[in-house]
């Protein structure tokens, strides 16, 4: 089949899939909510304002745990699985190495610290969240240029797999360190169990308030990188051929290493760790489009990581009764299997072929 | 158009690997430059493209130094390939040869340009083939045609026939030679050099050992002492420059 159709197929396909996706698990839960019972109440307050509500066709209760429950919590799953997925395709196209993601390269945990700093340490320099947003932001470009350099550094000046991977581990054992850290200097209960949390990965503190930055941010890095699409193309060929193809090869990497750190610090601030999923995605994703070509892998990784971690997250909140499994686990189980296989089959994912 | 390196001298790990190399191109021709393994004929070129971060002296397009013009505009003047083959990731033929577009200022029938310069390069029957499927000759035309895609008036290219067969690497240097543009190359095989080549360039210990034709250049002394085996240019009964060898 031609290629150019297969993708226009594929594109519907997604777009049905995350419709479909997000009005289905908004129904997961504690409560189980059908999914006509769903598409009423939201059809009924965004387009009737509330007329069905208030001629009492629904409980109001079921319609509290839709809009303002359910509702942020999952479109906030869809900004988490979007945007990781994106940043993750570009920080493969950024290090050359299909293997990379925010969790694996360290810039997760290096958003995790400069929240844990934000959020435990007794400095207020700006408005709560943003603060939390910005340390984690800090953070997070911190562990991405150490990552690089010192990987850089290591590697004899080229980036090898294995150096990338070390240096990736290491930035993570100091960042983890810190957050433990603190944690554990912390007084409050409250704010030990909120640290513990996010940690963990919980996306359960989603309000329609807090979802305004990360949309904001993921649509904008979304933006950004389908545009670049064709400089993290030449990027992805090495070095020394992007330059000679015209990119400002030192430029351009610092740039999306800024607007990567920017989105996953957005995220970050708030779920803690999601690991894997800027991994998974975008190799499902040209399996499925059977191309390379960023312009094309970016806006399906995005369809398609929202969904999955939409329905992730809906496992992690209705399969375990009452008690929420933390979103982190769920996709560190599907992760980091897929890491495993890939290492197998990449041998390191190294430039060897 | 020419490019022109002067007193170019260049340090890596703390060991001098250029020391004042000067070099021309000869519009219209193919220049090439010949020298022993790790003499710095590669790193010479790559200067180029400001990719070998501590060299020192001065290299000028039509007289305009390469770092007044902006990275894309120099690839719009100069098709550069290099010797790394490896790809990380899994683009098609087609994919790899289009990137050449961004370079190019008038992007309009791009596709044309691209379906081009594939046909060019007899590479159009793997168009859609994945590049880490191909070999590392195939791959080379491939990269060579992209470099054609970009649409410059000038080839930089390390090695342009490694990997290839006897066949294609007479495909190679005859598409060179019929291009008529300006074109520097650097070569390992001395007997396509002498063949093919309009001028050649010979360095040794960082330095221009020797320069001119073929003839005045691959002579017994200094293939000799750059290469420490026996061997000279010289044409043979049906005109054609060769070089012959006779041992080590």
């Amino acid at each position: 089949m031609n290629k150019r159709i297969w993708h226009i197929i594929l594109y519907v396909i997604l777009a049905a899939l995350l419709v479909f996706s997000l009005l289905y698990t908004v129904g997961i839960g504690s409560t189980q909510i059908s999914l006509k019972e769903v598409y009423s109440i939201l059809i009924d307050h965004i387009f009737n304002g509330d007329a069905r509500i208030n001629a009492g066709e629904f409980e109001s209760i079921t319609f509290r745990i839709v809009w303002l429950i359910r509702m942020p919590r999952t479109l906030f799953a869809l900004l988490v699985g979007a945007g990781l997925s994106i940043c993750g395709c570009a920080m493969q196209a950024l290090v050359l190495n299909p293997i990379a993601d925010p969790y694996v390269l360290g810039v997760s945990s290096g958003a995790s610290a400069g929240a844990a700093i934000a959020l435990l340490a007794p400095i207020t320099l700006i408005e709560s969240q943003y603060q939390t947003t910005t340390f984690a932001f800090v953070g997070a470009l911190f562990s991405a240029f150490v990552v690089y350099f010192l990987a850089k550094r290591a590697g004899g000046g080229k980036l090898q797999p294995v150096t990338l991977l070390l240096a990736g581990t290491a930035v993570n054992a100091v960042m983890s360190a810190i957050t433990s850290y603190l944690v554990f200097m912390a007084k409050s209960p409250e704010s030990i169990s909120a640290v513990y949390n996010w940690q963990m990965g919980a996306i359960s503190a989603a309000q329609w308030k807090t979802l305004v930055i990360p949309a904001t941010l993921v649509l904008a890095g979304l933006v950004i990188f389908t545009v670049m699409g064709s400089r993290f193309n030449m990027i992805m060929m090495g070095d020394e051929d992007a330059a000679a193809m015209g990119l400002r090869v030192k430029m351009f990497r610092s740039a999306m290493f800024i607007v990567c750190s920017v989105v996953v610090a957005s995220l970050v601030s708030i779920t803690g760790i999601i690991g894997f999923v800027g991994l998974v995605v975008p190799h499902v994703v040209r399996l499925l489009s059977r191309t390379s070509d960023n312009r094309t892998v970016m806006p399906m990784s995005a369809l398609f990581g929202a969904s999955y971690i939409m329905w992730a997250d809906a496992f992690a909140r209705s399969s375990h009764g009452a008690s929420e499994l933390p979103l982190g686990i769920v996709t560190a189980f599907i992760g980091a299997p897929f890491f495993m296989f890939l290492m197998i089959r990449n041998g390191y994912g190294g430039r060897g072929k | 158009m020419t490019i022109c390196y002067s007193n170019i001298c260049v340090r890596l790990g703390g060991k001098d690997i250029l020391t004042g190399v000067d070099l021309q191109s000869k519009e219209g021709k193919i220049v090439g430059i010949v020298g022993a393994n790790g003499c710095g004929k590669s790193t010479l070129i790559k200067t180029t493209f400001q990719m070998v971060h501590n060299h020192a002296g001065d290299i000028l397009i039509d007289g305009k130094s390469v770092k007044s013009y902006s990275p894309r505009d120099l690839a719009s003047m100069v098709g550069y390939v290099g010797q790394d083959q490896s790809v990380a990731f899994d683009f098609s033929v087609r994919d790899v040869v289009t990137m050449g577009l961004y370079a190019r200022k008038d992007k309009k029938r791009g596709r044309v340009i691209i379906d081009t310069a594939m046909a060019s390069l007899g590479v159009e029957k793997f168009a859609d083939r994945s590049i880490q499927r191909l070999s590392g000759g195939e791959r080379k035309m491939v990269f060579i045609a992209r470099t054609v895609a970009q649409g410059a008036d000038m080839y930089i290219l390390d090695e342009p026939t490694n990997h290839l067969d006897i066949k294609h690497q007479l495909f190679v240097m005859d598409y060179l030679k019929k291009s008529g543009k300006t074109t520097l190359i650097v070569i390992h095989d001395l007997r396509l050099a002498a063949h093919y080549c309009d001028y050649l360039y010979m360095l040794a210990d960082g330095k221009t050992y020797a320069q001119g034709t073929p003839t005045e250049v691959l002579t017994k002394e200094n293939v000799r002492h750059v290469f420490g085996i026996d061997g000279y240019a010289e044409k043979d009964e049906s005109g054609i420059l060769d070089f012959k060898l006779f041992g080590a």
